[in-house]
């Protein structure tokens, strides 16, 4: 059998061959090493890479859809301005939501706004969102959200001459954002008084604050906090009443009442309180003069 | 009186030596320590040759050969495809299992579950990648066995039947291949598939056309059913129809084994099966370390390919309200919309590639010519490079190159920043578009050189489609690029031009690009600028 020309390129050696293999296994390893070091920052590059282009999905969307009412730089006119320093920091305490602007936003564009008849605004917002019946995917609504809220940094430079919001004639405003602008442009005001944060973190929800937690009498969803102090210094030895109510904010889970269901208190109030209003709620839970 | 025998002793060395010996050659099924020592050393066997044990004592080796003839080991005589097409279901196998696990079929979810995959899943875009590149590779590798098949003359008898199951494993892949590119739920996947299954409407008469295109779909658009149907496709019925018909296919080749290279047998007579004692090649260890250490190179290869060369693309959600410009096909579907281009869908569609699946299978009965040697073979072989380059003519005219131009002015912002897709504006990116307005028929300059490279490119585009189409006459184009959010730059084109009337026209489109945004191309070296954080929103 005569050889090909190409004979002299074949491996015969099985010892060469499993060096090539091993070669060729450490080779991949390294590759895969260094694909592995590398994939934390390509991830976060990743999440910023899509949060970017559905905000470039988002803007083409405000521009077919929204920007004949609430303007093409978002300053309104005819609807309330959204690129507005006003609608970034005190729109939502004025609206009276507990949720996030983004949240807001979001709900607003999918599922419209209900608008009294004697409103100051022409055109009623619409529902936008597929589900409500109108011609918005859902991920269009959040892309479109997305780029509504991608003007805070922006907005957040506004002055009081400056700032295009016309005031809701229906809403009036229970605060001013721009009392000590200098301050205010660090980012919202703070902190907010513990009274404040316990209907807008939503506790009062589950927890009464004037009445008592004792077997006859106990909350439904959560313990009752009239009698607070008295009960927080005994559920934990080693901790004090501060300690506790401390805990119980920021960890929920950490201590379950006997009775009562974990995971049904947000976990996410050291995110959205400073610790600094977290330790003021805690003074003022604990205060027996407290008044609501 | 007879004398005992005295009690052999056997250090404790020596018996932990046997112990480890005797469990060495139970996980070999039958080979030692002392055996894979020969075996590295290149020495022959002892007799009775250990070697022959494990094919019939472990099952993964009862289905390989122990010995092959000398001249079919010879990498240039099959290119190990088969092993390689066999190879690569495996690999798909293994990270499409991965990729299951973080993949939801349903519109709702499949394109934010791709997002997530990519962004928040270690390792989650190199398994995604790895797996496209695999397909597209199992496509090429398959493609390329039936021709090396081909061209040796294998199919011919006793193979013809093996020829088939080739021929239906080859369709399989490509369903797979057609099935799996739905599942990102993106507009590429979109429009590509919505496309493909409008050809299977095509088939006469109508109400089968219809009622075929209908259980695909799941309803008469594509949606959450479509989706649905084409997952389960994709993950179960198709690979079993595979796994089936591998083994059908595997067992015929072991069972006539591999043909012989033509000049090495009689014309008319098939004599793998008889190989002398002086030409054979054992499985083990010979053919074992051949085929592993091809596998383990061909890993490495794609390993590299996928770390550095190609990344899998995801256009934009699905949106069936809008049609992409240019829906393209996957590559290897590109000679059918090439055909679809020439002729009408139910002959380019239907009727040409059922004729031409009904010729592949046919091939081993209408060539008569007993010999497989190339040059008794002239007709044969011939006709098979005639029909590649048709093929390859096609695939041509399938791009978007040929033939489907969009009016000019579309094109010319088209080739700059495309609807899906990076382009040249994006690749430069956030950082590299000063804003201002450009107009082509002023003198264009740009501090940036990669924008002014752009700039270039804008201006001869234009000047090009102002020659190309008489349609198109006076054209200038303006680039108005301005900071729309602090983050966001809108880049707004007017591209304005005479008609062959003279009645001034103009076509406006606004693009959106985020500093963060990244767009890729599949293939081409990939982009790591990510890991110089003073690269990023740098001005």
């Amino acid at each position: 059998m005569r050889k090909p020309w190409y004979a002299y390129l074949y491996i015969k050696s099985p010892i060469l061959k499993i060096i090539v293999g091993i070669l060729a296994v450490m080779l991949a390893v390294a590759v895969l090493l260094f694909v592995g070091l590398v994939d934390g920052p390509r991830m976060e590059a990743q999440t910023a890479n899509w949060d970017g282009r559905g905000i470039e999905k988002g803007a083409e969307v405000y521009a077919n859809n929204c920007a004949s009412c609430h303007g093409l730089e978002g300053r309104g006119n005819p609807g309330p301005a959204l690129n507005s320093r006003y609608f970034f920091t005190q729109r939502l305490n004025d609206v009276g939501y507990t949720g996030s602007l983004y949240d807001y936003v979001e709900l607003t564009v999918a599922a419209g706004r209900p608008s009294k008849a004697n409103s100051q605004w022409g055109v009623m917002m619409a529902t936008w969102g597929a589900e409500y019946g109108g011609p918005l995917r859902a991920d269009q609504v959040a892309n479109v959200a997305a780029y509504v809220m991608n003007w805070e940094a922006d907005a957040l430079q506004q002055t009081a001459e400056t700032d295009p919001w016309i005031p809701f004639q229906d809403t009036p405003s229970r605060g001013s954002p721009y009392e000590g602008a200098e301050q205010a442009a660090a980012g919202p005001v703070e902190p907010r008084a513990p009274s404040e944060l316990f209907v807008s973190m939503a506790c009062s929800g589950c927890h009464i604050l004037d009445q008592p937690q004792t077997d006859a009498n106990r909350g439904i969803v959560g313990p009752n906090m009239g009698n607070l102090r008295e009960n927080a210094e005994q559920r934990i030895e080693s901790q004090t009443a501060e300690e506790y109510v401390h805990n119980s904010i920021v960890n929920t889970n950490a201590f379950i009442v006997d009775g009562y269901m974990p995971n049904i208190m947000p976990q996410d109030f050291s995110q959205r309180m400073s610790e600094e209003e977290i330790n003021g709620l805690v003074e003022w839970l604990l205060d027996p003069n407290r008044q609501p | 009186m007879a004398v005992q025998p005295e009690v052999q002793k056997k250090g404790f060395l020596k018996t932990a030596l046997d112990v480890a010996d005797d469990t060495f050659t139970r996980i070999t099924a039958g080979i030692s320590a002392g055996e894979v020592r020969r075996m590295l050393r290149g020495e022959p066997p002892g007799r009775p040759n250990p070697r022959l044990k494990p094919h019939s004592e472990a099952f993964l080796l009862h289905i390989k050969p122990t010995y092959y003839h000398e001249s079919v080991t010879r990498f240039t005589h099959t290119f190990r495809l088969g092993l390689l097409s066999t190879y690569l279901f495996l690999v798909e196998t293994i990270t499409g299992i991965f990729l299951m696990i973080w993949y939801a079929p349903s519109p709702d979810r499949a394109y934010s579950d791709m997002i997530r995959l990519l962004s928040n899943v270690p390792f989650g875009q190199f398994m995604r990648d790895v797996h496209r590149l695999g397909a597209e590779m199992m496509v090429a590798v398959v493609t390329l066995h039936m021709v090396r098949t081909y061209l040796t003359g294998s199919y011919k008898a006793p193979r013809q039947f093996t020829w088939f199951t080739g021929v239906i494993l080859l369709v399989i892949t490509l369903f797979l291949s057609f099935s799996g590119y739905l599942l990102p739920w993106d507009q590429l996947a979109f429009w590509a598939v919505t496309i493909g299954t409008s050809m299977a409407e095509a088939v006469p008469p109508a109400i089968v056309g219809e009622t075929v295109n209908l259980l695909a779909r799941g309803a008469p658009d594509i949606g959450a059913n479509g989706l649905l149907r084409f997952y389960l496709l994709h993950v179960f019925f198709l690979p079993i129809l595979l796994i089936l018909f591998f083994f059908v296919h595997y067992y015929k080749v072991v069972h006539f084994g591999i043909s012989l290279p033509a000049s090495e047998e009689e014309v008319g007579q098939d004599t793998a099966n008889k190989v002398p004692a002086d030409r054979r090649v054992y499985f083990l260890p010979d053919v074992l370390i051949d085929e592993a250490v091809f596998l383990l190179g061909f890993t490495t290869l794609m390993v590299v390919i996928v770390a550095f060369f190609f990344q899998a693309p995801l256009e934009s959600i699905a949106n069936p309200q809008s049609t992409p410009l240019h829906t393209v096909a996957p590559w290897y579907f590109y000679w059918l919309q090439g055909l679809l281009k020439i002729a009408d869908k139910t002959i380019a569609g239907v009727i040409l590639p059922g004729v031409l699946l009904v010729l592949l299978i046919a091939i081993p009965y209408l060539d008569p010519n007993p010999s497989r040697r190339a040059k008794d073979r002239r007709i044969a072989i011939i006709s098979g490079v005639v029909a590649g380059v048709v093929m390859i003519i096609l695939s041509w005219m399938g791009t978007p190159q040929y033939a489907v131009q969009g009016a000019p002015s579309v094109e010319i912002v088209q080739e700059l920043m495309p609807e899906e897709g990076a382009g040249h504006i994006r690749e430069i990116g956030y950082a590299h578009l000063p804003l201002g307005v450009y107009d082509t028929r002023q003198e264009l300059h740009s501090d940036d050189h990669e924008f002014a490279e752009v700039l270039e490119e804008f201006q001869a585009s234009v000047l090009r489609f102002e020659e190309a189409d008489p349609d198109f006459n006076n054209a200038y184009g303006i680039l108005e690029i301005t900071q729309n959010q602090p983050s966001l730059k809108k880049l707004h084109w007017e591209i304005h031009w005479l008609s062959a009337e003279g009645a001034e026209e103009v076509f406006l489109r606004d693009f959106y690009l985020h500093e963060n945004s990244l767009y890729w191309e599949q293939y081409g070296l990939r982009d790591f600028n990510f890991l110089r954080p003073a690269a990023q929103g740098g001005e």
